[in-house]
């Protein structure tokens, strides 16, 4: 099974429905083809290559920079060796969720997003990785004045939509309002809420229930474009991550003309390089060339093939055959968020003419085991654990090296901030676990103590890390009783407050490359509700103080408090006990040139691509 | 008066007269435990014209004999031996397009439960008007007329409307007169009745045998009686042919067996069988023990198992030597014939009465 | 006949919408629901509010359920538009009417199913047959041999291999995909042709072991050593006497096939990745998208139904008995 892939199911902040469902058809899938023994280690190799992956994921975890009009304009640099025709075919397992920019959160959709729509800013990487703001359809990554509460925008000349119009501050006004609408509730919620303020923070969209559609708009003192080419934001604080917030899909320009409410989720407008040709959802989507889109606006983007024909209901482990094997059109092939399907890792890297097709590289998700903090009390309980847990066995359940590393600390590699050396546990000396300490520690424990309720995913997953902390918390002395979730309704279930577990396997994975969409949902005692991702139900006043000092701060400043509060966690509060960090692994076909990881996607970068012949 | 003539291993020949002639008849089945002697030498003749029974209790051998006669065994897994000669033909060695052309048209059979034997996915009518056709190369048309003709003569009213019905519109008596029908469409000089009662209540039994007689004096065919039932034989047959464990052991004309049995086992049939005159009280005196196994008969007489009258017998005669049948009148039994109707007239007579 | 027909549809269509029922109120009554799924990890209850109302679950269950039950008769209004009759609502998961994505995969398990019985019934019967006519031959001996090895396979298992075969090292073939018949007949046919001849290979092998031991059965039949007994060539008494009554069980059998094949191909749809209806339902299934896999459910049993009735209708025609009782 596949479990990396797996991993990003359940990790996934932005992940709902289709990426746990495709979890489950996965399991099915795999299933129904009798495939035994999953393999436990992936290669000796694993050493050199985690490195390896570490250094690059250094770079990934550079601060972002903001890049200005000169560095926002088009075309973008060529790829080298690009050439232009052909069209690749993608392969996905479950559907896409959605298409209308405004629902787009998770992954897949979001890769599609980044060919077929344009938004105020986007994600510009270089050839060494390193990740920065552009201006997109704005002239640059906006320019903040009063201490960061206010952005303006400036709105590039020539940018046209795919019928051929001009892309105005209306439509981008547009686009923000309508976040506002009732049908809108499956994209990021953060600009509206941000826009909302406190005044409107218990329901964002009581600032504008209409959500533009019924003639009324935002205020000025809100949302204002004074002019054709101007869009200005006012916030109540300081949004010093607002071109970052905006780079996200969910965020792309909707043109106020061409919307169709409901219907537009199957049949959006394009502003990208790609438009839609056809649509079935679940089965296939075409794009094409869309010919309003010019490259000189575009700093990032590229139109080399002709076109993209995805193909929906491929399962990870076909996806994974077909492009080992290489065959016909499959030679023009790319996986959309798939990776390489665990079982045949081997087949990957043991063949070197497949491993040169392979990109790789660490996703944003930190797996941890989360503790119950209103039922697990002890610190002393936690601290046991989190030297007890065998991130060794664990990572061998997710495919090995190429599915997971160690993780020490609650910061991935993704991350600006991350320290690879911080390792207050010594997990990274001894990935089995610390048994000697720990059991040491739980000799000292009243015996009551010693009993712990886990709860674990019934996905095959779910059942190998069930065992790998079973065993681990056995061996130092623990008694653990393990509770069977549904796998479909897992974080639905842990994610109740007055859920009868002590503990649970969770992951996250920052929504831009900044410690707060990180600390902030998964730590802020400000967000101990049902449903929320803070499943340890933290309540310590003092980490509500670092956020809430950081989130003021410019980006230099809140680094530094996003570590102490990182640090006070891990060591003094321990909600939960790191154990691996999740790995990308795609694989294309012999034909497709210019593959390579993208950091801030985390998969393949879909926008450099061509065919080679 | 049929020519009832037997030796065990040298066969008579072929009287003129006779129409069938079934000489030292061998069939094996090969199953899974081993080989079944189903028929071990058995000979008779029939006469045309003429009735002969054959009685024996099931698996005595007499169906297997008749549908050999017609060549319906399994040529997979039976052998037959010895010969079978119908009006001067050998059936044994003939080729199954040879058999076809007499099943049905030379000779013909009528089965024991008209229910399953007839197919219920067709038309009485075209079950009987399919074999016409193909012996006699008639039309459907005449097929059709000279079925309602025959449906007609063995008492089916409104023959032409009951043409189109199929066989489970046919109460159990009409089934059974529309199989005869059948069996008569191609005028058969020899017909076989397999147990053509057994499946029928009494009062329509009397009639079948009725129809069958009468048939039989209006066609002339030959016909070989199978039954179980004594009671039956006495009123159809002209002779009689009592088998057991798939050997005559007993022939001789129905008046001379049933009168004045020879074999221990055909008394034993003849006293397990009710009598109307019999009083209520008087039990029925049934035949100890079952039938012997084919697969490995008894050594010796067959029924020595079973024979009341064994000690009788000097010696180890009995489960040592297989008695033989003798020609004409004659009974398979190591018995002298003094001790056969000492024993008869002490024994078994008083039973009977 | 005609009240025979028409009674047996009331009766459909009462089952129908009592199998509609009870498949809605006990996806209602499963632990968790697709609002609450598609929630997520940073689910609110305002979010989760947001998404219930307009996936229509903040209305009563009792409406929520005439809705749907009406919607199939009716027609309904969505957001995205009007929904035409029969409309089995909208999926929650694609926003796509639920018909009109059940038309579209239909094609592909059409095929596949269509493709499947013209192959298992033309060689699986047929070697049957033959198998049964030449009882002990070396052709039965090889039939039989032959069916009992592939009824023992399953499509997971052989359908891979075929695949690694023809397509991942030989690239003799493409990946197996639907191609409408209108648009090009001859990759519509090159397209499934894997898929269907595995399928049908798994179906054939059984299809020649019924069909030989039910002609074997039927052979023994009292009534067709009647047939023998006038006469009839043994051909003749075979296929008029015998075969008549060995297609009872056949299609029986058959009609059970190809009713639940057109309601979803499951297995053989995954491992082809083949986007036909059995993959519609487990993916509606695992989505808990409660419109979809009403839909799909509801089109199976529409199947079933009618196959039930055209089975029945069959044994009229075959079976006298049947016709005239």
């Amino acid at each position: 099974m596949d479990n990396n892939r797996q991993v990003g199911a359940y990790a996934n902040m932005k992940s709902f429905t289709s990426r746990r469902a495709r979890a489950i058809v996965v399991a099915i899938a795999a299933g129904s083809l009798a495939l035994t023994g999953c393999s436990e280690n992936k290669g000796s190799k694993s050493g050199t290559d985690s490195k390896k992956d570490q250094k690059e994921a250094s770079v990934q975890s550079k601060p972002v920079t903001y890049v200005d009009a000169a560095g926002s304009t088009g075309p973008a640099a060529e790829v080298p060796g690009a050439k232009s025709g052909g069209t690749v075919q993608v392969y996905q397992e479950a559907g896409l969720s959605h298409l209308d920019p405004g629902q787009i959160y998770v992954s897949d959709a979001g890769q599609v997003a980044n060919l077929l729509f344009r938004r105020l800013t986007q994600f510009q990487e270089d050839d060494k990785g390193n990740v920065s703001v552009a201006g997109d359809l704005a002239t640059d990554s906006g320019k903040s004045s009063d201490g960061g509460k206010t952005w303006t925008f400036t709105l590039k000349d020539g940018v046209k939509d795919a019928n051929g119009n001009a892309i105005t501050s209306a439509d981008v006004r547009h686009t923000v309002e309508r976040q506002f609408a009732k049908f809108i509730f499956d994209g990021p919620p953060y600009l509206q809420t941000w826009l909302a303020g406190n005044k409107y923070a218990s329901d964002y969209r009581k600032l504008l229930p209409g959500g533009g559609f019924d003639g009324k708009h935002l205020p000025a003192s809100v949302l204002d474009t004074p002019d054709a080419k101007t869009v200005i934001f006012h916030f109540d604080t300081a949004r010093p991550d607002l071109p970052q917030t905006l780079a996200m899909a969910g965020y792309a320009v909707v043109p106020a003309k061409t919307d169709t409410k409901e219907s537009y989720d199957k049949a959006p407008v394009a502003t990208g390089p790609y438009k839609i040709a056809s649509y079935k959802a679940g089965k296939s989507l075409v794009l094409t060339k869309n010919t309003n889109w010019d490259p000189k606006t575009d700093s990032v983007r590229h139109q080399y093939p002709d076109g993209f024909n995805f193909t929906f209901g491929i399962t990870e482990t076909t996806q994974t055959k077909r492009l080992i094997a290489d065959q016909g059109d499959d030679k023009n092939a790319i996986q959309l968020t798939g990776g390489v399907e665990s079982t045949q890792i081997q087949d990957v890297i043991g063949n070197p003419a497949v491993n040169k097709r392979t990109v790789k590289g660490y996703q944003p998700y930190v797996m941890q085991l989360s503790f119950n903090l209103d039922r697990v009390k002890d610190i002393k309980v936690r601290q046991a654990i989190t030297y007890a847990v065998n991130s060794k066995s664990l990572i061998a359940g997710e495919g090995g090296a190429y599915g997971g590393d160690v993780a020490p600390n609650y910061f991935a590699p993704t991350l600006p901030g991350y320290e690879a050396s911080y390792d207050p546990y010594g997990r990274l000396k001894a990935p089995q676990g610390n048994i000697a300490k720990a059991t040491e520690m739980v000799k000292a424990l009243p015996a009551a103590e010693k009993k712990l309720v886990f709860a674990y995913s019934n996905s095959e997953a779910g059942q190998k890390r069930k065992v790998a902390i079973e065993d681990a918390l056995t061996k130092v002395g623990f008694e653990v009783v393990s509770k069977e979730v549904d796998s479909a309704s897992y974080y639905e279930q842990i994610g109740k407050l007055a859920n009868p577990y002590d503990m649970y396997i969770t992951g996250w994975g920052q929504d831009w490359p900044s410690p707060g969409t990180v600390i902030t949902p998964v730590y802020d005692p400000a967000q101990v509700t049902d449903g929320s991702p803070n499943y340890a139900h933290v309540k310590d006043p003092k980490v509500k103080e670092l956020i809430q000092t950081a989130l003021t701060q410019d980006p230099v400043e809140a680094a530094k408090t996003w570590k102490e509060a990182e640090h006070y966690l891990l060591e003094k509060v321990v909600p939960a006990a790191p154990l691996w960090y999740t790995k990308q692994f795609q694989l294309s076909g012999s034909n497709i040139g210019g593959a390579r990881y993208g950091s801030v996607s985390s998969l393949l970068d879909i926008n450099r691509i061509y065919v080679k012949s | 008066m049929t020519t009832l003539t037997k030796t065990e291993d040298a066969p008579a020949p072929t009287g003129p007269e006779s129409f069938l002639s079934v000489r030292d008849l061998k069939v094996q089945f090969s199953t899974e435990d081993g080989i079944v002697k189903a028929v071990d030498g058995l000979s008779f003749d029939v006469e045309r014209g003429k009735t002969l029974g054959i009685v024996g209790e099931s698996g005595s051998g007499k169906s297997v004999t008749n549908l050999t006669i017609l060549g319906l065994h399994s040529p997979r897994s039976t052998t037959v031996e010895g010969e079978i000669v119908l009006d001067g033909k050998e059936l044994v060695t003939a080729s199954e397009r040879e058999l076809e052309r007499l099943r049905g048209n030379k000779m013909a059979m009528i089965f024991q439960d008209p229910l399953t034997a007839l197919s219920p996915f067709y038309t009485v009518g075209r079950q009987l008007s399919e074999p016409y056709m193909k012996h006699t190369g008639a039309s459907k048309k005449e097929a059709r007329d000279r079925a309602v003709q025959m449906l007609e003569k063995v008492g089916i009213p409104q023959p032409k409307m009951r043409f189109d019905d199929y066989p489970h519109q046919f109460s159990g008596g009409m089934r059974q007169r529309a199989m005869i029908a059948m069996a008569l469409m191609c005028d058969p000089d020899l017909l076989i009745a397999d147990e053509p009662t057994t499946a029928l209540d009494v009062t329509v039994q009397a009639q079948i045998l009725d129809l069958l007689k009468d048939l039989q004096q209006e066609f002339g065919s030959a016909i070989i009686f199978i039954t179980h039932d004594l009671g039956v034989i006495s009123t159809m047959a002209d002779d009689l042919l009592v088998m057991y464990a798939g050997r005559a052991i007993e022939r001789g004309s129905v008046r001379e067996v049933m009168r004045e049995p020879r074999h221990p086992y055909t008394w034993g049939l003849l006293s397990s069988m009710p009598r109307l005159d019999s009083d209520v009280d008087e039990a029925l005196t049934p035949i100890p023990g079952s039938p012997p196994s084919l697969l490995n008969p008894p050594t010796g007489c067959p029924f020595h198992p079973r024979c009341a009258f064994r000690d009788e017998v000097p010696g180890t005669l009995c489960t040592d030597t297989r008695p033989s049948l003798g020609d004409g009148r004659a009974a398979a039994c190591h018995l002298t014939a003094e001790q056969k109707q000492t024993i008869f007239i002490d024994k078994i007579q008083p039973r009977l009465r | 006949m005609l009240q025979f027909i028409f009674r047996r549809s009331v009766g459909a269509v009462v089952t129908l919408f009592l199998l509609g029922a009870v498949t809605f109120f006990l996806f209602v009554a499963a632990p968790s629901d697709y609002a609450s799924l598609a929630c997520g990890k940073d689910c609110s209850p305002q979010r989760l509010h947001d998404i219930r109302e307009a996936l229509g679950l903040d209305q009563p269950l009792a409406q929520q359920f005439w809705n749907f039950m009406s919607g199939i008769v009716m027609g309904r209004d969505f957001p995205t538009g009007h929904c035409n009759a029969p409309c089995l609502g909208v999926s929650f998961y694609s926003g796509d009417p639920v018909w009109s994505t059940i038309m579209d995969r239909f094609p592909t398990t059409l095929t596949l199913t269509l493709g499947g019985a013209v192959v298992f019934l033309v060689v699986g019967v047929g070697a049957g047959m033959l198998a049964a006519y030449k009882r002990g031959s070396m052709v039965d001996k090889v039939a039989t041999g032959a069916s009992m090895v592939l009824s023992s396979f399953q499509i997971y298992f052989l359908g891979p291999i075929v695949l690694i075969i023809f397509v991942y090292s030989t690239g003799w073939m493409d990946n197996p995909q639907y191609h409408p018949i209108t648009d090009d007949p001859i990759k519509w046919f090159t397209g499934l042709l894997l898929p269907t001849l595995v399928m049908a290979t798994i179906f054939t092998a059984q299809y020649t072991r019924m069909a030989r031991s039910s002609m074997i059965e039927q052979m023994a039949e009292e009534h067709v050593r009647t047939a023998r007994a006038k006469g009839m060539s043994s051909k003749y008494v075979f296929f008029r006497y015998a075969w008549r009554g060995a297609l009872i069980p056949i299609v029986t059998v058959l009609g059970i096939d190809i009713s639940s094949m057109l309601g979803g191909a499951v297995v053989t749809e995954i491992t082809f990745s083949l986007q036909g209806i059995g993959r519609l339902a487990v993916d509606g299934a695992s989505h808990k998208d409660l419109p979809l896999t009403m839909g799909v459910m509801l089109f199976g049993a529409f199947f079933i139904l009618i196959f039930n009735i055209l089975t029945d209708i069959a044994y009229a025609y075959i079976d006298p008995r049947v016709r005239l009782s």
